[in-house]
C-alpha cells in the first residue's frame, strides 16, 4: 500500500520553507496569497500529523487547491514529495470525514467497468434529452458539467477487439492501457493509437478486464482504492503475457509508474506513446505524407512534471512534417488537473486563460498534447475564448500521415 | 475594540477576499525560512492583501487606533522571522500587489510596487536592455518590498553592490497612515543630496519604522555577455588566497561564489547533468561586460587561479551558465539531499567578514562544527566575505537542535570576533538582535530614538532589528 502521511514525515520535516514552490504553482500565481501555495499545504500536513490540527472541512479545502500537477515536486530543491504529501493528507481527511458522494464515485462506481459503462451510457442519454442542458439553464448543475463536451455515441471498447494484431508480421506485443478519458471522450484517439501501432508492428493488447489507472482515486482520497486498481491492472496485462505497456494518456502512464514505484510489480515496464512511436518509425521508416499544418505544443504536466518527458512529443511533431510552433510557457498548466477542474472551475478557467492566450499568440492552426485531460481542457478553453484552434493528440496527426500497409 | 469588529473595520478598507481571519488561514502565516519559527507559533490575528497605498495607510491608521502590530510580508522566503507576527496584529502580505508601474528607460529607472518578484523584473527590464543588478539566490520567489525592506543583495554584490545603491526613491507609510516619499517628492535625477537621506535610512529598516509601498530603482544597462569560470581546489583554504591574487591583479569579478565539499555534492544530487568536479572547494568567477572583455577576463582568472587549483573551466554557453548559476543558487536548501532524514536549517547562515579573514572563518566554522557535532555545508560570496554556512539536522532529535543552536550563536559570536557582522545581506528579524548591542554600541540607543520618533508606539513590526527590550544602549 501507499505510504501514509506519517509515513511521509522525513519528507515534510525537510521542507525548510523557502519558498522556491510559490513561482512554479498555477494555482498560487492565480490567488496570491501564502494559502495557497505548496509550501503551506506541506506545512499543514506536518501539523495534522503530528495531531495539531484535527480532520475539518476547512482543511480539507486547503488540500483540495492542487492540482497534482507536480511543478513543486520537480522545482523543490530539498526533494520534498510535495503531490505524495498532499495525497496522502486527503486520504487521512477524507478516512475522517468521508464524503459519501466521493466514496461512491470513485470507489463504488469508477472501480468497476461495468458499472461506469452504465453510469456514462446513462450521463451521455441525459446529454441527448436535453436534461444536463436544462439543469444548466436551471443551476441545477455546476458549469463545471460542460467541461466534457458532447459524448460520443460509442467509447472505444466498444470496437477495440482485445488483441489487434500487427500489419504484416508482428514484431512486438504491446500492452495498450486505455484510459477512462480517451474510453469516454475521445475513442478516436484510441482508434488511431491502435491502428498506428499495428501498422508500425506491433500487435496490440488491450485487457477485457482493464479498470481505470487510479488517479482520479488518488486524487480523492482513495490511494488504497488506487494501489489495488494498480495491481489489478498490471496483473491483466501479465496473464495476457505482455511485459510492455504503452497508453496515449501521460496522466494514465505517470499514475501507473508512480503507483509501480511504490509496490512490488517492477516487471512490466510502462512507456508514454510518443517515445516508443519514434522508435518504431525508425524501424519500420514507413511511407508518409506530409501534414501540412501548423502545429503547437502544449506539456502535460503528467508527462513534462511527473515523467521528464518533453523533447519526444515534438520530435514526434517535425516528424510527422507539420510546421512547429513553441508556445511561451507550454510547460504551463492548462489548469484541469483530472477532477480539479470540476471541484474548483473558476480558478481552473482563469489558469487555463493564460494557456489559450498563449496558444493563440503562436498563431498555429492546432495545439497537439499527450493528455486527453488537457485535450478536454484546451478544447473547452479555445471554445470559450472562441478560438478556431483544433486540439489533437500527436498519435491523430500520425495516423493522417501515414500511408496505408 | 473585540476581534469581530476589528475583522469588519478591515473589511470596509478591504473586499472581503482580501481579509484573511480563519485559523488556518493565520497558522499559515505563523512561518518563514528561519529556524526558530519552527518552534513558535507566530500567528497574526488578521492578514490583509493590500493593493494600493490608500489600502495600506487606512490600515496604519486602524492599527495605531487600537494599538495593533503591523508586519509587512513579502515573500516570506526570509530566514530571520522578519515577517512574522511575534506579537499578533496585522500581516500585511504584498505578493498579489506586483505591479512594475514605470520602465523610465530614458532616466534609467523602474518604478514599481513592492510585491514585484526579482525575478520577474528583470525579466521585464530585460526588454529594455536593463537590469536590476543585485541578484539574490532566492531570485525566484523574493520581492523587491522585501529585498528593500532587508538591504538584500546576493551573487552579483562584489561589482554591483547591495540593493541601497539602487534605492532612488520610496514611498512610504508611517505608523498611523501618513505617506511620505523620499528621494524627492517628483525627482527623477539619478543624483540627488538634497535633504537628510530618508531613503537610506529605510532601507534595510525591516519594516520597524514604516510600510514600503512603491520603490524606484536605478537600473544599469544588460551586459552583452557573460562567462563563468569555475576552479576546484584540493584545499578549502586555497580558494579566499585566490580570490585575492585576482583582485590583486586588477580583475573585479562581477560574481566570485565559493562551495565546500558538500556543497558540491549536494548541487551534484540535486542536479547529476551539472557535474561539478568533487573537490574540496570550487569558486565561481563570473565576469561580465562585452564578449572582448569576457573572454580576455575569463582568461586572465583561468591563469591566476590556474595556480592554485586543480582543475578549470570557462563556459560562455548560455546553457551551462545558467545550470552553474542555478546550482549555486539553490544549494541553499540542496544541501538537505546530504542526509536522508536531515534538513538544513536556516540559521548563523550569514555571517560576513572582512576579506582577509575569510579563510580564519571557513576554519573556525568547520572548528565549531566538529566541537558541536554538527555538519555544515558551507558556501557563499566569498568576494565580498558573506559566508553562508547550512547546518544539516535531524528536526526529529531534541539533541541534535540543541546542539544547533549552541553552535549557530557560537558562529554568530565569531563573526563579531573576526571584526565582521552576524549578518551580510539575509538582516536581523528576531533572531540576530540579541548581538545588536556587541555589533553596534553605542550607536544602539540612536537606533533605538530614531524608531521612538517614528513609531512611538512600538507596534512597526515590533520585536525585530533592535535588541530585545530591557537591553540599554551600551554595549
Amino acid at each position: 500500500m501507499l505510504e501514509d502521511l506519517t509515513g511521509l514525515k522525513e519528507h515534510y520535516l525537510r521542507c525548510v520553507r523557502c519558498g522556491q514552490c510559490r513561482p512554479v504553482c498555477p494555482v498560487f500565481e492565480e490567488v496570491r496569497n501564502e494559502a495557497a501555495s505548496p509550501r503551506a499545504k506541506v506545512f499543514l500536513a506536518h501539523l495534522l500529523a503530528g495531531g495539531e490540527l484535527t480532520a475539518t472541512s476547512e482543511l480539507a479545502a486547503q488540500f483540495s487547491r492542487c492540482i497534482l500537477c507536480q511543478a513543486c515536486t520537480r522545482e523543490c530543491p530539498s526533494a520534498v514529495p510535495v503531490h505524495q504529501i498532499v495525497i496522502a493528507a486527503r486520504s487521512l481527511l477524507a478516512g475522517k470525514h468521508p464524503s459519501l458522494l466521493q466514496r461512491t464515485i470513485f470507489k463504488g462506481i469508477w472501480t468497476r467497468p461495468g458499472l461506469l459503462n452504465l453510469s456514462v451510457g446513462l450521463i451521455r442519454r441525459c446529454q441527448g434529452l436535453g436534461l444536463l442542458d436544462a439543469g444548466l439553464a436551471r443551476r441545477l448543475l455546476p458549469t463545471s458539467s460542460t467541461l466534457p463536451g458532447k459524448l460520443p455515441r460509442y467509447p472505444a471498447r466498444a470496437f477495440i477487439p482485445e488483441i489487434t494484431p500487427a500489419a504484416g508480421k508482428a514484431k512486438t506485443r504491446l500492452g495498450y492501457f486505455l484510459g477512462c478519458a480517451t474510453n469516454y471522450l475521445y475513442p478516436e484517439i484510441a482508434r488511431d493509437t491502435v491502428a498506428v501501432l499495428s501498422r508500425l508492428g506491433c500487435e496490440v493488447v488491450l485487457p477485457r478486464t482493464l479498470k481505470c489507472c487510479g488517479l482520479p482515486q488518488l486524487e480523492n482520497g482513495e490511494p488504497d482504492t488506487a494501489a489495488l486498481m494498480a495491481m489489478d491492472n498490471l496483473a491483466a496485462f501479465r496473464r495476457l503475457n505482455v511485459k510492455t505497456v504503452v497508453s496515449d494518456c501521460s496522466s494514465c502512464t505517470a499514475t501507473l509508474k508512480e503507483l509501480q514505484a511504490q509496490q512490488p510489480l517492477q516487471d512490466i515496464e510502462i512507456l508514454d506513446l510518443s517515445g516508443l512511436l519514434l522508435g518504431l518509425l525508425d524501424n519500420c521508416k514507413p511511407g508518409r505524407n506530409a501534414v501540412k499544418k501548423t502545429v503547437t505544443y502544449h506539456d502535460p504536466c503528467h508527462l513534462a512534471k511527473a515523467q521528464g518527458i518533453t523533447l519526444s512529443p515534438r520530435q514526434l511533431l517535425r516528424e510527422i512534417g507539420v510546421e512547429y510552433r513553441e508556445m511561451d510557457g507550454a510547460g504551463n498548466c492548462c489548469g484541469g488537473g483530472g477532477t480539479f477542474a470540476f471541484y474548483h472551475y473558476g480558478l481552473s478557467m482563469k489558469i487555463l486563460a493564460k494557456k489559450t492566450a498563449s496558444i493563440r499568440e503562436t498563431g498555429a492552426e492546432m495545439v497537439a498534447t499527450c493528455c486527453p485531460a488537457c485535450i478536454m481542457q484546451l478544447r473547452h478553453g479555445l471554445a470559450k475564448h472562441k478560438e478556431a484552434v483544433q486540439v489533437v493528440h500527436p498519435v491523430q496527426l500520425l495516423a493522417q500521415s501515414l500511408n496505408p500497409a | 475594540m473585540n476581534r469581530h469588529r476589528l475583522a469588519t473595520e478591515l473589511k470596509k478598507i478591504f473586499p472581503a477576499d482580501r481579509v484573511l481571519t480563519g485559523d488556518l488561514e493565520l497558522r499559515i502565516y505563523s512561518y518563514d525560512s528561519s529556524f526558530m519559527a519552527r518552534f513558535h507559533d507566530f500567528r497574526p490575528d488578521f492578514v490583509v492583501l493590500p493593493r494600493s497605498t490608500a489600502e495600506v495607510a487606512a490600515t496604519l491608521r486602524l492599527a495605531a487606533e487600537h494599538g495593533l502590530p503591523v508586519v509587512p510580508r513579502g515573500a516570506g522566503s526570509g530566514e530571520t522571522c522578519g515577517c512574522l507576527a511575534l506579537r499578533g496584529g496585522i500581516v500585511l502580505d504584498f505578493s498579489s500587489w506586483d505591479t512594475i508601474e514605470e520602465v523610465d528607460a530614458a532616466n534609467m529607472q523602474v518604478i514599481a510596487r513592492p510585491g514585484v518578484v526579482h525575478f520577474k523584473l528583470n525579466e521585464h527590464l530585460a526588454s529594455y536592455n536593463l537590469f536590476f543588478p543585485p541578484d539574490p539566490g532566492s531570485t525566484r520567489m523574493c520581492t523587491i518590498g522585501g529585498m528593500v525592506a532587508n538591504n538584500s543583495s546576493g551573487l552579483r554584490a562584489v561589482k554591483y553592490g547591495t540593493t541601497e545603491q539602487y534605492v532612488l526613491g520610496l514611498e512610504i507609510v508611517l505608523a498611523g497612515g501618513q505617506v511620505i516619499q523620499t528621494g524627492g517628492v517628483r525627482c527623477r535625477a539619478l543624483k540627488n543630496v538634497s535633504g537628510l537621506n530618508l531613503t537610506k535610512l529605510f532601507v534595510g529598516s525591516e519594516g520597524i519604522l514604516g510600510v514600503i509601498t512603491k520603490v524606484r530603482l536605478r537600473v544599469w544597462p544588460r551586459p552583452k555577455a557573460r562567462g563563468i569560470a569555475l576552479a576546484a581546489f584540493a584545499d578549502l583554504n586555497e580558494a579566499p588566497s585566490a580570490v585575492l591574487d585576482v583582485y590583486h591583479a586588477g580583475i573585479l569579478p562581477s560574481g566570485i561564489e565559493v562551495l565546500d565539499a558538500s556543497a558540491i555534492r549536494a548541487i551534484n544530487l540535486y542536479q547529476p547533468e551539472i557535474n561539478l568536479p568533487s573537490a574540496e572547494a570550487i569558486l565561481l568567477f563570473e565576469v561580465d561586460g562585452n564578449p572582448a572583455s569576457v573572454e580576455w577576463e575569463g582568461r586572465q582568472i583561468a591563469e591566476i587561479v590556474g595556480k592554485r587549483a586543480v582543475s578549470l573551466e570557462f563556459a560562455t554557453d548560455p546553457r551551462r551558465m545558467a545550470d552553474l548559476w542555478r546550482g549555486r543558487s539553490v544549494v541553499a536548501v540542496a544541501a538537505a539531499r546530504l542526509r536522508p532524514d536531515g534538513s538544513r536549517i536556516f540559521a548563523g547562515e550569514d555571517i560576513s567578514v572582512p576579506l582577509n579573514r575569510v579563510t580564519e572563518a571557513l576554519y573556525k566554522i568547520k572548528e565549531l562544527s566538529r566541537e558541536h557535532d554538527v555538519a555544515v555545508v558551507n558556501y557563499g560570496h566569498i568576494g565580498d566575505g558573506n559566508v553562508h554556512t547550512a547546518p544539516v539536522i535531524n528536526l526529529d532529535s531534541p539533541a541534535e537542535v540543541g546542539r544547533a543552536n549552541k553552535l549557530v550563536d557560537a558562529i554568530h559570536r565569531l563573526a563579531i570576533e573576526l571584526d565582521g557582522s552576524t549578518t551580510g545581506e539575509h538582516g536581523v528579524g528576531a533572531v540576530r538582535n540579541q548581538y545588536a548591542l556587541a555589533e553596534h554600541g553605542e550607536a544602539v540607543s540612536v537606533m533605538r530614538r530614531l524608531k521612538e520618533a517614528l513609531d512611538p508606539s512600538n507596534i512597526m513590526n515590533p520585536g525585530k532589528l533592535l535588541p530585545p527590550e530591557g537591553a540599554n544602549g551600551s554595549a
